[in-house]
């Protein structure tokens, strides 16, 4: 969004390489620098913004929303693919442990799937069902919704780092295949937010890949 | 050598006041003394036992073998150096604290003149002993347990077990050892670690948890083993400075290698040999027994000694390797060979030649090295037959070249390449020997041949280890 060239790379080892244990990280020149907040810093301190033309009242908003979607759409994903037996035993599992051999990649399989249910009970969202899960999700959307409106972004008519945020979360919920298609038709339900997420693939992705459905079981967009 | 007790063959009669001699009694036993001594080591004897005395756990089959050259004595030298053989066998299976052999003539019912009667009297090992260390070095204080137990089953099979718990790393080891009963050398042993390595020069931490077997049997000359081992090797960056390209090699990974290594050494010491010579030479193959890596790795390591005139002693030593990736992955950093520091080429830093990225080194897939030493005692020979014996100086000639496959180019560029720009360096220095397994060093060098991207290290250099080029 900030029309800056940028070559995308996917590692199996990606995580591992991450100085904070974090996708994505860009490497620039000798820098390695990983995360949204602090990738987003550095573009600015190296003099690209996409929120320069807001006011210090629509950037605390901004960053509300932000931690919003952290909060709720983040950890979601994360119970979604990892707390619900059905989907970590069918797909969760097998795509971690894809690149290596056995019985390595049972026993790496096993560690995520322990360290993000130990997260989830830290953070209390282990005692929740798929449903309410589902519930959160669906208010998310809803509050996400109803600040887009009308508008063909969040924040006047141009992108925002909200904007980049939210299309990375809807657009990985809708292209990723689980076992059942619920989060998707949620995210589906607001049609505003579903043609917010078409118009920056157009605007931004078409001319770079093929297709929507070329992601397949990719799990995000990483910058490299 | 233990004690050995001999009693005559023929006991002589005992004289005292309480017989009663008359003077013509006195004379009589004396001159059958005389005719009754015979020359010992001519008379033919029979070995009729062979017992061991003080056996509580050990199991006696399996130690019929050492003890089984006793019976073929044909006379009374030949018995006592036979027992001593016997008994240097039973030490050298780990389970006995002390032998002690006595021979006696044969007692009771079948004894005959001229038999023998052999007893070993040993001590067995504690079942368990353990041991605490505590050690400092790199940066990091540690406290090492040890646990071990000697003559598990009875038949000489030793299980041991390390843990060490440091302020960074934490590593630990067990290990089971089983001889085949009758042929010592025969062996096999299974390994499970957790190993973890810091390595300041490439910028990597290095995780293995890892199980090995091992099998290993002498044939002619030679001592071969077979091995097989499977680690899951994590890698990470020590710091975060850490170039991109060592960046780029973290992550998991599973290794499961076959390996074969021949050893033929004819040298009298491992440490310092004043004559012999050695060769080793080990193979490893990786991936067709699961695992990501997958490789072919050689690996050869060449030694000879001479003794020269004034009890200096002429030493020439070669070492090299090649790592062979088999398939298209590249290889990985924990494969690679390094090169340099005060055990390989001396005068440049730890492991700090060859192909490196940003101030780390990446080590290389083909290397050799060589080395000619001359080592004297130390000039004016100080503390003589003791302590000084301990310490040589040496005058030394090292070089060495590192460098990575570039596939498609043919062995004879590769050749060309390693042979081009060569690291090399002279000097001369102190070598103190560490018991039989370990040296300290410490050398003047003057590195020569360096290429741009070597760390050296001229001057005053300190290298402790135990595999010295």
């Amino acid at each position: 969004m900030c029309n800056l060239p940028v070559h995308v790379s996917c590692r199996s080892n990606a995580e591992y390489m991450s100085p904070s244990g974090k996708v994505p990280f860009v490497h620039v020149g000798n820098q390695v620098v990983s995360e949204l907040g602090p990738i987003v810093q550095f573009t600015k301190a190296k003099g690209h913004s996409l929120s320069d033309g807001l006011d210090d009242v629509q950037r605390a908003e901004m960053k509300a929303y932000m931690e919003l979607v952290n909060n709720m759409l983040l950890t979601a994903e994360l119970y979604i693919q990892w707390c619900d037996d059905t989907t970590a035993t069918e797909i969760s599992r097998p795509r971690y442990s894809s690149p290596y051999s056995w019985p390595l990649n049972q026993i790496l399989a096993y560690q995520k799937q322990w360290e993000v249910r130990r997260k989830m009970n830290a953070i209390g969202w282990a005692g929740k069902s798929l449903e309410q899960v589902y519930e959160d999700v669906s208010q998310c959307c809803q509050a996400l919704s109803q600040r887009l409106g009308t508008q063909p972004y969040f924040f006047n008519k141009q992108p925002t780092e909200l904007d980049a945020l939210v299309f990375g979360h809807l657009f990985t919920i809708l292209t990723t295949r689980l076992t059942s298609d619920e989060l998707g038709e949620k995210i589906k339900s607001y049609s505003n937010l579903l043609a917010f997420c078409r118009r920056i693939e157009q605007s931004y992705f078409e001319d770079s890949q093929a297709g929507s459905s070329s992601r397949g079981y990719s799990k995000g967009p990483s910058l490299f | 050598m233990g004690t050995v007790h001999a009693r005559s063959l023929d006991p002589l009669p005992m004289q005292g006041p309480e017989l009663g001699v008359h003077a013509d009694d006195i004379e009589t036993p004396e001159m059958e003394q005389e005719s009754k001594q015979e020359v010992l080591e001519n008379k033919d004897v029979i070995v009729q036992h062979v017992h061991i005395d003080g056996l509580g756990r050990t199991k006696e089959d399996c130690l019929t073998y050492e003890i089984a050259g006793v019976f073929r004595a044909k006379n009374l030298i030949d018995v006592m150096k036979r027992a001593h053989e016997a008994r240097q066998k039973l030490l050298r299976l780990g389970i006995f604290r002390q032998v002690e052999v006595v021979i006696d003539t044969s007692q009771g019912v079948d004894a005959l003149p001229n038999g023998l009667d052999v007893t070993f009297e040993v001590t067995e090992l504690r079942r368990m002993t353990g041991s605490y260390n505590t050690m400092v070095g790199n940066n990091e204080g540690s406290m090492v347990l040890g646990l071990k137990l000697p003559n598990v089953f009875g038949r000489a099979e030793k299980l041991t077990f390390q843990f060490s718990y440091g302020t960074k790393e934490t590593s630990y080891g067990l290990s089971f050892f089983k001889p085949q009963p009758g042929h010592f050398e025969r062996n096999f042993a299974v390994n499970f670690y957790k190993v973890t390595g810091q390595f300041p020069w490439s910028s990597l931490r290095e995780t293995d948890r890892g199980v090995s077997t091992e099998f290993s049997f002498p044939l002619w000359k030679t001592n071969h083993t077979l091995k097989w081992e499977g680690v899951w090797r994590e890698l990470g960056c020590l710091a975060r400075t850490a170039s991109f390209a060592v960046r780029e090699e973290s992550g998991h990974s599973l290794k499961s290698s076959l390996s074969h290594a021949m050893v033929i050494d004819t040298r009298n010491s491992t440490i310092l040999p004043r004559r012999g010579a050695l060769l080793k030479i080990n193979q490893e193959l990786a991936g067709y027994t699961g695992g990501d890596a997958s490789f072919l790795k050689e690996d050869f390591e060449l030694q000879f000694n001479k003794r020269l005139f004034w009890d200096s002693v002429l030493s020439a030593s070669l070492w090299g390797g090649c790592l062979l990736p088999i398939g298209d992955k590249p290889t990985c950093i924990a494969d690679r060979f390094y090169l340099g520091g005060p055990t390989s080429v001396r005068g440049f830093s730890m492991y700090s030649i060859g192909p490196q990225s940003e101030g780390d080194y990446l080590g290389g897939e083909v290397y050799w090295a060589g080395a000619v030493h001359l080592y004297t005692p130390l000039p004016f020979r100080p503390g003589k037959g003791g302590f000084g014996d301990l310490f040589r100086t040496h005058f030394f000639l090292n070089a060495g070249n590192l460098c990575n496959l570039n596939y498609g180019d043919g062995p004879r560029a590769h050749l060309s390449k390693l042979a081009e720009c060569i690291r090399w360096s002279y000097g001369a220095g102190i070598v103190l020997r560490l018991g039989n397994i370990a040296r300290l060093e410490l050398n003047y060098c003057i590195p020569m041949g360096v290429q741009s991207g070597d760390r050296i290290c001229d001057g005053v250099q300190f290298g402790a280890g135990i595999r010295f080029l």
